[in-house]
């Protein structure tokens, strides 16, 4: 692996040049120091080298006392080659470029040289090096060997045998990377094939990502096949909204339209992988259902003039006459009003939303949340007890020597941050434990896994809490033995798994996945509890888009930007359905949400959206909640406005215009702007960055719009709680 | 795996197996050996090679789909990483179901100097198969073979776990009636053996 080693540095030369180098790099890796490249195929970076293809050859030789070189009498694959004090490396000779020639020709003999209708044609790593180091034509005059075409191994992922190389990159990411080991080679020779058991259903989360690796054609997606070639294809980089950890994508896109999403590195959050559901869910860009104007039901009673029309239909509408039929509705309706939001607003848009809604309707019926417990701001951790939620971002999580994985599955909740934590199992034998009420893919490497009766999650953190941290006060009674029976998990296992757990450098994570089980907030607690007790780690992960930044922002009933209480709290999501369920609400604002799909009691939902005499439904897509709507305004969609982003580890990233909306529709931001100041006349914000500034103004950590780190990783919002108090915590252990 | 795609069909593949849908059929017996086995290694990975042994004598002979399945199940390990290890090796019959007899005819340098295609073709004209091939009665099946490593008793056979060599087309005719006079199938009797081999003395014919 591209891994250093160690730290202690030997010097070695590369075509006559002197370098130092750690001791046991890679050769492969040390080339490139000086800006040299070895031609490779199965070498990757963050895999184990195989030494599979012999791309990488260079000649090797050792200094001898005389000064003399003495080369080793064959080439050596680069990419398992550590350096050692001595060595001389020779990446240019004449015989290098007769090994690589010689490779690439044997390559080529099994290859169908189909690259005018292949995809990977124009960004494949054998045609560029064969290109580059290849020879001009092949003495191989007989028939090709001859392999299924176009075999779908899932419903993302077509395998095409005859281009297929064998490498291994597919069949080690499985088992390496992702861990679910479902590609293997099967048979040997030039029969050799990598392929899912018996040919069936590739049954991975992050099976996206060998379509990338593989160096051919061979692994290509089913949904991009034959769409575009690549050098059609234009590309910005982006920001991943289909979960909270906020990968780093390209936004291939032709002509405003959305092709594919291919990984792109940010050391921080992704490294390089996605998870399907944000490779192959952004089709939504190009859906015919998106809403492209807004709409204002004919019957609304401003517009009785077009009296013409069937009842019940939508009139497409201009923007101002939308925010006439709007305003009126909601001004200073105070409680009489609420607004729920999405995931998927930026930043710039939840800010603006919180204060169109305090300010301008002042009320404070506002919530983006959409699990069953809604904590009260009281009741927050940070709050609380005055901790942190987030005390680590994802990349550390390498760094731990063992982790509590607890509750939800982790590979489902939070993808990327399941392989980081996988990462630290494979390459640092980090020890983990996984708490579930269900089997999940973390299992497969965890050190034990706790499996609790469902509801009994609380109970169980209580048990580690007693034999981790016995002095902490109300903890006593979890013995081991209490929590077999509360929980169903083994007294003895849980001993073990606090054994294993036990060592400075724990981390735990955990997700708002627990917001959603029994006595989940309370588990919450007292994980936090514990990490506290025995100087850990934890954090608290959010799983949807940009839930991180609607909380910072304050859209929520009791709190402002930057954490501070609401005098008088509003409704929470749970009360606002309720409230308009009851017609108490006499106007109700979805914001990016459709709470038929958001919300597990769809009664409750249908009865809210039937009961509110007035609904604005404000999306991207159409949606089952528009069946309901007074007023429809369509949004841009993340990659089609500027905006900055805030991921589950509190990471805030800037996501600059890919492509042109479609229609009319407009950012959120520039929506909640626009009413605001029909509302209440003020100094326009003009754009994003604008904005941004605002909130940086006023959310402590939050950066500004010409924060440098916005170019790069992003910028991680810190800490909030820094006075941890958890003498709270002896009631919560009580009434569990 | 000719099945071609359409374009714009939905490509869903039939799912694997799941872990408590699969028909578990190793006999006490065998589970008993194979938790011997894990024992001698380091990881369970390393005992695939003999839970395959293991398998292929439980399930007759053959490694099918479904014994590949369970020997992954009963290592923990991923179904296709078994199944690449089981069709790397050709002394695990993945490729076709062989017959109760499986006679493999070395056919390389030595013993092919000495006469091994006389006996090939005898035992096809005689059997009425080719290689891969398996009698209609499900008796005997056929396969040429690359150097068995006992080129002094050239022209050689493999039957299970028997060396037979050198032969004449005479000795092959006695060799197949005495193998139709046994009612045990030299394939599952070699898995066995293999199995045997692998296991310390007091872990063999556990009760
Ligand atoms: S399919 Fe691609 S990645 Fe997999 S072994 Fe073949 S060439 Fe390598
Ligand atoms: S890259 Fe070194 S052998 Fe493949
Ligand atoms: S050639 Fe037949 S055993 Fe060696």
């Amino acid at each position: 692996m591209a891994a250093v080693i160690g730290t202690d540095l030997v010097t070695i030369t590369i075509n006559d040049v002197d370098i130092q180098v750690p001791k046991g790099e890679l050769i492969v890796e040390s080339v490139k120091r000086l800006g040299l490249e070895i031609p490779i195929f199965c070498y990757h970076p963050r895999m184990k080298p195989v030494g599979m293809c012999r791309m990488c050859l260079v000649e090797v030789g050792f200094k001898q006392p005389d000064g003399s070189v003495r080369k080793m009498p064959k080439p050596q694959a680069g990419c398992t080659l550590p350096a050692s004090d001595g060595m001389v490396v020779f990446t240019d000779t004449e015989m290098v470029h007769k090994d690589r020639k010689g490779v690439l020709e044997f390559l080529l003999i099994n290859h169908p040289l189909d690259c005018p209708i292949c995809d990977r044609g124009g960004e494949c790593p054998l045609q560029n090096n064969t290109v580059f180091y290849g020879p001009s034509t092949s003495r191989y005059i007989e028939i090709k060997r001859h392999l299924p075409k176009a075999f779908p191994l899932s419903k993302y992922v077509t395998l095409d045998l005859e281009r297929c190389i064998q490498c291994g990159r597919c069949v080690r990411f499985t088992e390496e990377i992702s861990g679910d080991s479902q590609l293997a080679f099967r048979f040997r020779g030039a029969q050799m094939q990598p392929s899912t058991f018996q040919l069936l259903d590739f049954e991975s989360k992050f099976s996206g990502n060998v379509i990338e690796i593989c160096p051919v054609g061979a692994l290509t997606s089913a949904k991009y096949r034959f769409r575009a070639r690549p050098w059609d294809l234009e590309t910005k980089p982006s920001i991943c909204l289909e979960c909270s950890n906020g990968c780093n994508v390209w936004f291939d896109h032709r002509a405003s339209k959305f092709v594919r999403i291919n990984g792109r590195t940010n050391e921080a959050v992704n490294e390089e992988w996605t998870c399907d559901q944000g490779k192959f869910g952004h089709d939504w860009y190009n859906d015919p259902r998106r809403l492209i104007q807004p709409l204002i039901r004919a019957e609304a009673p401003e517009l009785t003039e077009s009296a013409g029309e069937a009842p019940q239909a939508f009139r497409p509408a201009r923007w101002a006459d939308a925010y006439d039929v709007i305003a009126p509705r909601f001004q200073s309706q105070g409680s009489r009003v609420g607004v729920l939001a999405g995931s998927k607003i930026s930043n710039e848009g939840y800010f603006l939303l919180q204060k169109l809604v305090r300010e301008q309707m002042k009320s404070n019926n506002l919530d983006h949340r959409w699990t069953n417990h809604l904590t009260p701001r009281e009741a927050r951790l940070e709050h609380k007890f005055g901790v942190n939620p987030r005390q680590f971002e994802i990349a550390e999580i390498e760094s731990f020597s063992s982790i509590l994985v607890f509750g939800g599955s982790l590979a489902d909740d939070l993808p990327i941050v399941f392989l980081r934590v996988r990462k630290a199992w494979f390459q640092n034998g980090c020890k983990v434990v996984v708490a579930s009420s269900q089997a999940t893919d973390v299992d497969s490497f965890a050190h034990l896994s706790l499996i609790y009766r469902p509801g009994s999650e609380a109970a169980l953190a209580a048990g580690l809490l007693h034999l981790l941290a016995p002095q902490t006060p109300g903890v006593a009674r979890w013995t081991p033995e209490a929590i077999q029976e509360a929980t169903g998990v083994p007294a003895a296992k849980l001993r073990e798994a606090a054994e294993a757990l036990r060592s400075p450098g724990m981390g735990i994570v955990t997700s708002h996945e627990m917001l959603n089980k029994p006595k989940g907030p309370d588990a919450l607690e007292v994980l936090a509890g514990l990490a506290h007790q025995v100087g850990g780690r934890f954090s608290v992960f959010s799983c949807a888009g940009n839930d991180q930044g609607a909380a910072d922002l304050g859209v929520l009933p009791d709190t402002v930007p930057g954490g501070a209480r609401v005098e008088s709290p509003g409704l929470d999501t749970r009360a606002i359905l309720g409230a308009a369920a009851e017609g108490q609400l006499d106007a109700l604002w979805l914001a990016g949400c459709n709470p038929f799909e958001l919300w597990p009691d769809r009664d409750l939902v249908t009865r809210a959206l039937e009961n509110v005499p007035f609904l604005v439904v404000q999306d991207s897509l159409e949606t089952e909640a528009m069946a309901y709507a007074s007023v429809v305004l369509p949004m841009e969609a993340p990659a089609e406005q500027d905006g900055t982003y805030t991921n589950c580890e509190g990471r805030v990233q800037r996501l600059r215009k890919v492509i042109e909306a479609p229609g009319d529709a407009k950012e959120a931001w520039r929506t909640y702007q626009e009413l605001s100041l029909r509302l209440h006349p003020q100094a326009p914000l003009f754009n994003p960055s604008e904005v941004l500034g605002e909130i940086s103004a006023q959310v402590p950590g939050y950066p500004g719009p010409n924060h440098e780190g916005l170019l790069g990783e992003g910028v991680v919002v810190p800490e909030l709680g820094s006075n941890p108090d958890f003498s709270g915590l002896e009631s919560t252990l009580g009434r569990l | 795996m000719s099945e071609l795609l359409q374009i714009g069909a939905v490509n869903e593949r039939p799912k694997p197996p799941r872990a408590e849908d699969l028909n578990l059929r190793f006999s006490d017996r065998a589970v008993a050996e194979l938790e011997a086995l894990k024992t001698h290694y380091p990881n369970w990975k390393a005992c695939i090679l003999p839970g395959l042994w293991i398998a292929q004598r439980e399930y007759g002979g053959f490694l099918s789909g479904e014994a590949i399945a369970e020997v992954a199940h009963r290592l923990q390990r991923s179904y296709a990483e078994v199944e690449g290890v089981a069709t790397f090796y050709s002394m695990y019959n993945t490729a076709h179901v062989p017959g109760k007899h499986k006679i493999e005819v070395c056919t390389c340098l030595t013993c092919q100097v000495c006469g091994a295609y006389p006996l090939w073709e005898h035992l096809k004209a005689k059997l009425g198969i080719g290689h891969g091939e398996t009698t209609a009665d499900g008796m005997f099946t056929l396969e040429e073979v690359e150097c068995l490593n006992a080129c002094d008793r050239a022209p050689l056979i493999q039957v299970g776990d028997q060396y037979i060599g050198p032969l004449d087309t005479a000795g092959v005719d006695r060799l197949l009636d005495e193998l139709r006079g046994r009612s045990d199938s030299t394939v599952v009797q070699m898995a066995d053996v293999v199995v045997q081999v692998h296991l310390r003395e007091p872990e063999r014919n556990p009760t």
